[in-house]
């Protein structure tokens, strides 16, 4: 068989003469295409967006409660504040963030797709982080509109809106709010990718991390700097009462908890790489 | 083995894959070369485990794999090298069969329209033009197994290794899809294919590999693995012939023929010999000197049903 001729290997001259860090922006780039157009624009997407549209659905139905102070904007502060910080940060949120970025590598395996992208030539690494970059692309956007709508709803039947938004605080609150939205979104994304990298539920998980974010006003100093809500909660405007019973600390500087969060992030986001690249396909087992 | 071998053909090193504590497949030392390679056992043989090992979707517990010179460990060299159609039944939701092709190919680093024009090709090569445009899951059986194939040839493979590929086609299906495969290794691929259906790897494979229990029992090319087995099972030729006493007494006179029985209608003979070229050239001999008439000459165990049923069982072992 010595003979026989060696079979050209079949790279496009188009792709020999990329540099590596266009051929890999490139196949970042058709992953996440790739990703938005089988995980996020069908039938798939319809409860991720009806969970993260329902702060916007809870401030509108608060338009019709009887004794709705129209005249008094701090009501609506105080509203927001809570259907922000409760509702929308630690269950609304951290939900639909499970759904996107938990079912990331685990819908591929339960549909027994995975192993179309670990037959292409793309580096796994390049892989995860192509799909974090997705979830992040899609969550954030999709939050940042809830709260831009659910803040805009919350503060419209009051009176002096104008003046709160352009003369007084309301801007660096919805400003506020917002890098919140998109620090959780990368955020708990993160850890949500790492679970889906590891557990065969990461649902499981992931109602220990809700329950551990839940309990965070009561956990001493120490271990509040291991939840993720006790730095988003300092970014926020409004600070939130956490009843009697809370263990107060001092709150972390932004100048702190931004890069923190961001660094956690990222070395979530490189286990769940170094997870996947020893990763192998064998469905039979799920 | 020098890197020069390697680097054209697929290298098994003493491979094992355990699952825990099950066998996948065990010791494996093969070089497969260019051409259509049939790799044949029963269910659970091992098989898709050996294949899924090849295109690196399994890590081996023991032993190294190179196909071509490349490893799993550089993704980007080796499934450039690469296309790989698995049993697996399923596709990414939502797409067509144009856009299933095409978004992969992005994902390898095509630009558009280079993506764009290899997938029609892929497409055109499997005769499936017509239904590109409708989403995959409202395919029929037969035509998941072309788009998969569509899927796994369009980045144009130097090794493709394809999984049960003619389950569920048609039987016009099958013999275009076993003339792409020929058309493949005529130009110099490294085409693995495993099946059960036994006719059809022994008309399409140049060299078979025979698995069973996850050891590799033969390998080769059928006529070589059949001539090693003569010892053991002597290889059966059929003649039908004018003369076939005349011939039996002739025959039967040299060591290495075991048996020789006229055919019930009196116008054959079954020679078992342990030597088939040795007999091939005393029937020569035997018919200049007798002026016998041989109609046919026809061996009926040397394909590779024979030599399956004689290595592992007609029942796969069982």
């Amino acid at each position: 068989m010595n003979d026989i001729v060696t079979p050209s290997v079949s790279v496009t001259p188009e792709a020999r003469q990329l540099p590596w860090r266009s051929h890999r922006a490139r196949q970042i780039r058709a992953v996440m295409r790739l990703e938005l157009r089988k995980s996020f624009l069908g039938r798939r997407s319809y409860g991720k967006i009806a969970l993260a549209l329902s702060p916007v659905i809870i401030a509108l139905i608060r338009l019709f409660h009887p004794n709705l102070a129209a005249d008094q904007i701090e009501e609506a502060t105080g509203f927001f504040s809570i259907l922000f910080q409760v509702y929308a940060l630690r269950l609304a949120l951290v939900l639909t963030c499970l759904a996107i970025f938990g079912d990331m590598i685990r819908r591929e395996v339960l549909d027994r797709t995975l192993h179309y992208y670990f037959l292409a030539p793309i580096r796994r690494e390049v892989l995860v982080v192509a799909k974090y970059l997705t979830g992040v692309l899609v969550s954030v956007p999709l939050f940042g509109v809830s709260t831009l709508a659910a803040f805009t709803v919350a503060y419209l039947p009051h009176e002096g809106v104008q003046a709160f938004l352009f003369n007084g605080p309301g801007l660096g609150h919805l400003g506020s709010y917002l890098l919140v939205t998109v620090l959780a979104c990368i955020g708990y994304g993160s850890v949500f990718l790492l679970f889906g990298s590891f557990f065969r539920s990461p649902a499981i998980p992931a109602l220990a991390v809700m329950g551990w974010e839940s309990i965070h006003f009561l956990l001493p100093p120490l271990l509040k700097k291991f939840s993720v809500i006790h730095y988003l909660q300092s970014l926020c405007p409004v600070p939130m009462s956490e009843g009697p019973f809370a263990i107060l600390s001092d709150a972390p500087s932004p100048w702190l908890s931004i890069p923190g969060l961001l660094l956690l992030s990222g070395a979530f986001v490189a286990i769940s790489a170094w997870r996947i690249r020893g990763m192998e396909v064998s469905y039979e087992e799920e | 083995m020098s890197a020069v071998i390697s680097d054209r053909q697929i290298v098994y090193e003493n491979v094992s894959k355990f699952y825990g504590e099950v066998l996948g497949v065990n010791r494996v030392t093969l070089s497969v070369p260019p051409g259509i390679t049939g790799l044949v056992g029963p269910n659970g043989s091992g098989k898709t485990t050996l294949m899924n090992l090849t295109a690196g979707l399994l890590h081996p517990t023991r032993g190294s794999i190179s196909v071509l010179g490349a490893t799993p460990e550089h993704p980007e060299e080796m499934f450039r090298l690469v296309g790989y159609a698995t049993q697996y039944d399923a596709f990414p939701p939502g797409l067509t069969g144009f856009q299933f092709i095409e978004s992969f190919l992005r994902v390898h680093g095509y630009g558009r329209v280079e993506a764009e024009e290899l997938a029609w090709k892929a497409i055109e090569r499997v005769n499936l033009v017509d239904a590109a445009g409708r989403k995959v899951a409202g395919y029929s059986k037969g035509m998941r197994q072309r788009i998969k194939l569509a899927q796994a040839i369009a980045h144009r493979p130097s090794v493709l290794i394809l999984d049960e590929p003619l389950n569920g086609l048609d039987p016009m299906a099958r013999a275009e899809v076993i003339a792409l495969f020929r058309e493949l290794a005529a130009g110099g691929l490294h085409v693995l294919v495993s099946s059960h259906i036994l006719h059809e790897v022994d008309l399409i494979s140049d060299q078979v590999v025979l698995i069973h229990g996850g050891y590799v029992v033969a390998e080769g090319d059928i006529g070589g693995v059949r001539d090693e087995m003569e010892e053991q099972h002597p290889a059966q030729v059929l003649i039908r012939c004018d003369q076939p006493s005349l011939l039996a007494s002739r025959v039967f006179l040299h060591d290495h023929v075991v048996e020789a029985r006229v055919h019930d209608d009196g116008k054959g003979l079954l020679v078992r010999t342990r030597d088939a070229d040795q007999f091939y050239l005393l029937l020569n001999q035997v018919v200049v000197d007798t002026g016998l008439v041989v109609e046919t000459v026809m061996p009926t165990d040397a394909d590779v049903n024979a030599v399956y049923e004689y290595l592992i069982g007609a029942n796969g072992g069982k």
